[in-house]
């Protein structure tokens, strides 16, 4: 009776005061979405604007420079111009967002160039053209007509982090091995170069052979193997100077291999008494040894976490090449490696989430990562030779050489995104081989 | 009781009808092994059995002439160009540091001659000449990797998110006056990421082998599978009120409480979204929704919230990320930016919604979960 009552009550008072009135709603319509797409974002770059007489070339390079970044990444695809509704004839104007969402620009930059003498300001704009705001805020980069490349590439960088929310490789170098001649009578010379493969300089002649140069994290020196003094000998090499110096010399002994660690003052690296290969760690400064591997088999291509406190290796203890890591200061390693062929020339990520490394089988040569664990290991890349990862210093990209079959064959830098995409060469000049990938300047 | 008598003299009877016609008392004589034989005379004996005399000794014989030889063994034809030995193809430099570094360095310089044979080239790879058994479809090499595949557009198609025909104005009047339209369609896209290292057109995977003959027809189960398997898609039953009394009442404060307030919201009582509609809005969102899958963000699962309008677009403002899980802020926060930028850049003109359940989804909460991306 009572609920009768209240029912009652209740439709009376609907009626008289609001006949068409929902019910009350239970709350808000809940959608998980699981399946997305995975294609480049589009965005637009209309040329900067030239803010100075003579800038308008430059204005045009940069922006051209900035494109090929962004799309080279493979994960972004630029709108052509000629799609372009609108256009940016001022640096401050406000941005017609309708016309750049009609041609489904989902990100917008603009930019201005202005020279006056040897100066050069590059300033720039990101915007997010569905929410119609701007990523960010504006930024100007300054320098020298001759560094408008790297300034390309800091505005590059500067976009890349804005939209993904991780840091760009743009303004970025690789130290590699110059190869040049056929494949039995081969001079190899230590180069520097930025990431896209402009700004050649070579960093030793072509006299003695070179091996295996590797970066110190602030991208200052440069770790490589030479056989000037006959035996392979690990130098240290100055960038800036280009001085190089052998950094430990002991007769009738071999060291190869080198890597810094992350704090730039140790060395790790594989030295050979006898028929035993193991690993040392070395300080710079002091000039102090120590071994972290006694084991009678093979261990070699030593590489750090990123924190330092893990070193990746491949020895065949086991029979075979396969990865193990150990602790920084040695001690005993486990394995990580338990798939078929052999594995070799591990380097941990720079995120510190995967480790890259090389793997032969069945006759075929792999670029691929795994976990730091050795889970989900992924092969990328499959061909005659690949070999020698290095990481891009935002994780995301792997660089690496890969050989053509026959005498004629030759060497050259590829690089591939950590999904498996986005395969492609780097431009150099002559062969190439053995990369490290420097840090962001 | 002289059944043994019976057998036994028939058996006799049939023994002495065998013996007596069968041949064993025949007379022809066997047949006689006959030898020839010749006479001789009594010094033919003599002669053969005297014991034979060995004949006299011989001198050495003299060595056999042997075909002179010289010292120097005759060289095999010389090639005019001596083949070099084939350089070992599969024996890569290693450049990268190795494992067991050669303790070389004067390294011989090879002689080249100009005229060395080249090694025979590598034969090219066929391509997809053996039958190939593929355990999975092979993808498409599109650059989209999306839920479904979708092929490749016709070359003279525009690739629009909608599909449409092609519309061309016709010579002759039409009674249904139709704009013109160019086709549209699609992007094609692959369900899935290919490396080089997984590309499947490489080599047959395995060889083809003889059917086999079937045997024995299909079971009688696989009909009524499917009606067993997949129930009948039911519509979701109109929430009916709970029969309780505390559902009654709150449902009643709630009605109370909403026309007291006065608040004219202007619509009909429905019933909630069906499962298509939901499908229909959230397939309409998912294919906007570009995952990095090699990013941070990749690991986030992020929450937004937000409001609609009556014509199913999204008030831009509302847009606000709720929660989000398995990552840093950096990475949250983008994974929040590509989700906002799906929401907001498929709507068009607004999602198509049931205006008259505008109460159903005028508040959404919108789950974005990348694991099943990561995996690709």
């Amino acid at each position: 009776m009572k609920q009768f009552l209240a029912s009652f009550l209740a439709v009376m008072v609907l009626a008289l005061s609001a006949p068409m009135t929902a019910l009350a709603q239970s709350g808000p319509l809940r959608i998980e979405i699981t399946e997305g797409v995975v294609e480049p974002l589009p965005y637009a770059v209309p040329n900067f604007v030239a803010e100075s007489a003579g800038a308008q070339e430059l204005a045009q390079q940069i922006a051209r420079v900035v494109a090929e970044d962004l799309t080279g990444t493979g994960l972004f695809r630029e709108v052509p111009r000629e799609a372009h509704i609108s256009q940016i004839t001022s640096f401050g104007s406000p941005v017609q967002f309708a016309d750049w969402k009609a041609i489904n620009a989902q990100a917008l930059i603009t930019g201005a160039v202005s020279q006056e003498g040897g100066r050069v300001v590059v300033k720039f704009r990101v915007w997010d053209v569905f929410a119609g705001t701007e990523l960010g805020q504006g930024m100007q980069f300054a320098g020298t007509p001759e560094g408008w490349r790297r300034m390309a590439h800091k505005v590059a960088d500067q976009v890349y982090s804005r939209i993904t929310g991780e840091s760009g490789y743009f303004d970025s170098r690789v130290v590699f091995v110059s190869e040049s001649g056929p494949k039995d009578q081969r001079s190899k010379r230590l180069a520097v170069m930025d990431y896209d493969g402009a700004n050649l300089q070579y960093l030793t002649g072509g006299n003695a052979l070179v091996l295996a140069p590797r970066f110190s994290d602030d991208g200052q020196r440069v770790l490589y193997t030479s056989y000037e003094t006959g035996l392979p000998r690990v130098h240290v090499l100055e960038v800036g100077t280009v001085q190089s110096r052998i950094l430990q010399g002991q007769d009738g002994v071999m060291s190869f291999a080198p890597r810094f660690a992350p704090n730039g003052q140790t060395v790790v690296y594989s030295l050979t008494q006898g028929s035993n290969t193991d690993i040392w760690a070395m300080d710079i400064a002091g000039g102090g040894t120590r071994q972290l591997t006694s084991a009678p088999s093979i261990e070699t291509a030593p590489s750090y976490s990123p924190d330092g406190s893990q070193i990746v290796f491949e020895s065949d203890r086991s029979g075979t090449q396969q990865l193990y890591v150990m602790s920084a200061n040695g001690g005993e390693a486990r394995r990580i490696s338990f798939g078929q062929g052999r594995y070799s020339t591990p380097v941990w990520s720079p995120r510190g989430d995967m480790i890259a490394f090389t793997k032969q089988n069945a006759g075929r040569f792999h670029i691929g990562v795994m976990r730091t664990d050795g889970s989900e290991e992924r092969l990328l890349t499959a061909s005659f030779l690949d070999e020698g990862p290095t990481w891009a210093p935002n994780g995301r990209v792997i660089m690496f050489a890969r050989e053509t079959q026959g005498a004629q064959g030759s060497s050259s830098l590829y690089t591939v995104d950590i999904s498996g995409r986005n395969l492609k060469r780097v431009r150099t000049p002559e062969g190439a081989s053995d990369p490290s990938w420097g840090p962001l300047q | 009781m002289h059944t043994g008598h019976y057998i036994s003299g028939g058996a006799h009877g049939l023994l002495i009808v065998w013996a007596l016609f069968g041949g064993m008392f025949r007379s022809d004589p066997p047949q006689l092994e006959i030898a020839d034989v010749s006479v001789i005379s009594e010094a033919e004996f003599a002669a053969m059995m005297r014991p034979q005399v060995a004949p006299p000794p011989v001198e050495e014989p003299e060595a056999l002439p042997q075909p002179e030889i010289e010292d120097a063994a005759p060289e095999p034809p010389v090639p005019e160009t001596q083949p070099e030995p084939r350089p070992e193809p599969a024996e890569p430099e290693a450049a990268a540091p190795d494992p067991v570094p050669d303790p070389v360095l004067p390294t011989p310089e090879p002689e080249i001659s100009d005229v060395a044979p080249q090694p025979p080239a590598p034969e090219p790879v066929p391509d997809v000449e053996a039958p190939d058994i593929a355990l999975r479809p092979i993808p498409r090499p599109a650059p989209r990797v999306a839920p479904e595949a979708v092929p490749e557009p016709e070359p003279d198609a525009e690739v629009a998110p909608e599909v449409q025909e092609t519309v061309e104005r016709s010579e002759t009047p039409d009674v249904t006056d139709a704009e013109e339209q160019q086709a549209t369609s699609p992007e094609a896209a692959t369900t899935e990421i290919v490396t080089e290292a997984e590309d499947p057109a490489r080599a047959p995977t395995a060889s083809m082998r003889p059917q086999v003959r079937p045997n024995r027809p299909a079971p009688e189960a696989t009909a009524a599978a499917p009606e067993a398997a997949t129930p009948a898609p039911e519509e979701p039953a109109p929430q009916a009120p709970a029969p309780t009394e505390d559902a009654t009442a709150s449902a009643i404060a709630g009605a109370l409480e909403e026309a007291l307030s006065g608040s004219p919201s202007g619509t009909v009582d429905g019933p909630p979204l069906t499962e298509a509609e939901t499908d229909g809005f959230r397939i309409a969102v998912q294919d906007c929704w570009v995952v990095d899958v090699g990013s941070q963000a990749a690991n986030v699962t992020v929450t937004v919230g937000f409001d609609m309008d009556r014509s199913g677009q999204v008030v831009g403002a509302s847009l606000r990320m709720l929660s989000s899980e398995g990552g840093t802020g950096s990475a949250a926060e983008t994974a929040f930016q590509a989700a906002r930028r799906a929401i907001l850049r498929c709507q068009g003109d607004g999602y198509n919604l049931p205006p008259e359940k505008f109460d159903q989804w005028k508040r959404v909460e919108m789950t974005f979960n990348p694991e099943s991306m990561r995996i690709r």
